[in-house]
């Protein structure tokens, strides 16, 4: 906490990631969004003793001490954007209110496909949600950022980050044209969670569905509200133990039995 | 995780709020002072949470009663939102994700040879995590909207 010299890199990695500014360009149907955050992280990275040698082993060490508080700050924030949108939740249909659980589906899909991949604790916290900043929360509190738990949650958060919306804005158009769902389904599962993402899911449909736009974005919109809300709650008490769960089945398996602490590198 | 008590939270958490208020400055037109306010608030809430997370029954995580306190004290009707909306206007949700980011970029240092060992996986896997909860929800909603007769 105390460590100045920290806080006053990390002020410099602020400032220079501000200038730089937001990048847009536009790739395919869609637009790949660099944000000064992601500037931070990667200034962050190139300050510690395998680059620059700006930061040492300390410092490494405050930082990672110091992100599990700092994530409640932004939970609070994150808490007063959902607050004002209670009302309109509130009145949701029945169809947006189940579809939530479908966001468990990445379990099931994320699970199977991170353990055939070789990926042993990481797939905890990768695999049990979309991992927006809520999800890096909880991991962040009950495992800690710097074990493999927390390596898989920002791995999925800084590849959302980096391409998320463009891989939502093309996925939306893909499973339109297979036309096995009806638009209102798609724009409903176009909130995840993540405000960017969603607008580009359903900005591809209304593209498609000019005639439905207006209805596409308060079902995108409304089904957004709900996961931001329902998305904290949903992963400590369904999510993660799920995700526990199908990771020791799938463990099985693949390796014929239930890897020990050793076999997980812990 | 290291433990830190009340009064080094406070500090911490101050000092991120700073920080953000900088980051926020240099993005939009909000000046630096205004956001304090807010910025306060939100302290406040997040230790409200990080004490209920600890003493109260349930094992119930933290994150969970900051996030519920934020909805809560922010919700339209809720004596006292109208003047915390308007504070929290001034506080930018993606500056503070700036500056943790930039936390977790120095504290991720030390874990560089995972992260390479992980790397292209976590890409992967990351695509079929979005498929799959895109998929698993446009299921579910076409079936409810199926059977409700919406569509």
């Amino acid at each position: 906490m105390k460590n100045f010299k920290l806080h006053g890199i990390i002020i410099c990695l602020i400032i220079i990631a501000e200038l730089i500014g937001v990048k847009a360009f536009s790739l395919g149907p869609g637009k790949v969004v660099l944000l000064p955050m992601l500037y931070a992280l990667i200034l962050g990275i190139f300050t510690t003793p395998t680059f620059l040698k700006i930061t040492n082993q300390k410092d490494m060490e405050d930082a990672g001490s110091l992100i599990g508080l700092t994530l409640m700050l932004l939970m609070a924030r994150y808490g007063t954007l959902v607050g004002p949108t209670l009302p309109k939740i509130i009145s949701a249909g029945p169809a947006l209110l189940l579809q939530e659980f479908g966001n468990l589906g990445t379990c099931f899909l994320g699970v199977a496909v991170a353990v055939f991949l070789g990926l042993k604790r990481e797939t905890i916290g990768a695999a049990h949600s979309i991992a927006r900043e809520p999800n890096v929360a909880l991991i962040g509190e009950r495992f800690g950022l710097d074990g493999p738990e927390g390596r898989g949650v920002m791995g999925v958060y800084i590849s959302g980050t980096v391409f998320g919306t463009i891989f939502f804005g093309l996925m939306a158009s893909v499973f339109a044209g297979l036309n096995i769902f009806h638009p209102y389904a798609l724009a409903m599962a176009s909130g995840v969670g993540s405000a960017s993402m969603m607008t580009a899911a359903v900005g591809s449909l209304s593209v498609m569905y000019p005639q439905m736009a207006d209805q596409l974005a308060a079902f995108g919109a409304a089904s957004n509200m709900l996961s931001g809300l329902d998305g904290i709650y949903m992963s400590i008490w369904l999510a993660l133990p799920l995700t526990e769960f199908l990771y020791r089945k799938f463990c099985i398996l693949k390796y014929g039995h239930e890897l020990t602490e050793k076999e997980e590198g812990k | 995780m290291k433990q830190y008590n009340l009064a080094e939270t406070f500090i911490i958490l101050l000092l991120i709020g700073i920080m953000s208020m900088v980051s926020n400055t240099l993005s939009s037109s909000v000046g630096i002072l205004e956001g304090i306010p807010g910025l306060l608030i939100l302290v406040a809430i997040a230790m409200a949470g990080i004490l209920m997370g600890k003493y109260m029954p349930g094992n119930i995580p933290a994150v969970a009663y900051v996030v519920t306190l934020g909805c809560i004290l922010t919700y339209p009707g809720f004596p006292g939102s109208d003047i915390i909306n308007l504070y929290m206007k001034k506080v930018g949700f993606v500056s503070l994700c700036t500056v943790i980011l930039a936390y977790a970029g120095v504290s991720i240092g030390k874990d560089m040879d995972a992260f390479k060992h992980t790397g292209w996986r976590i890409i992967v896997l990351s695509c079929i995590i979005f498929v799959g909860t895109y998929l698993g929800s446009a299921v579910i909603a076409q079936f409810v909207l199926k059977a409700i007769g919406q569509i």
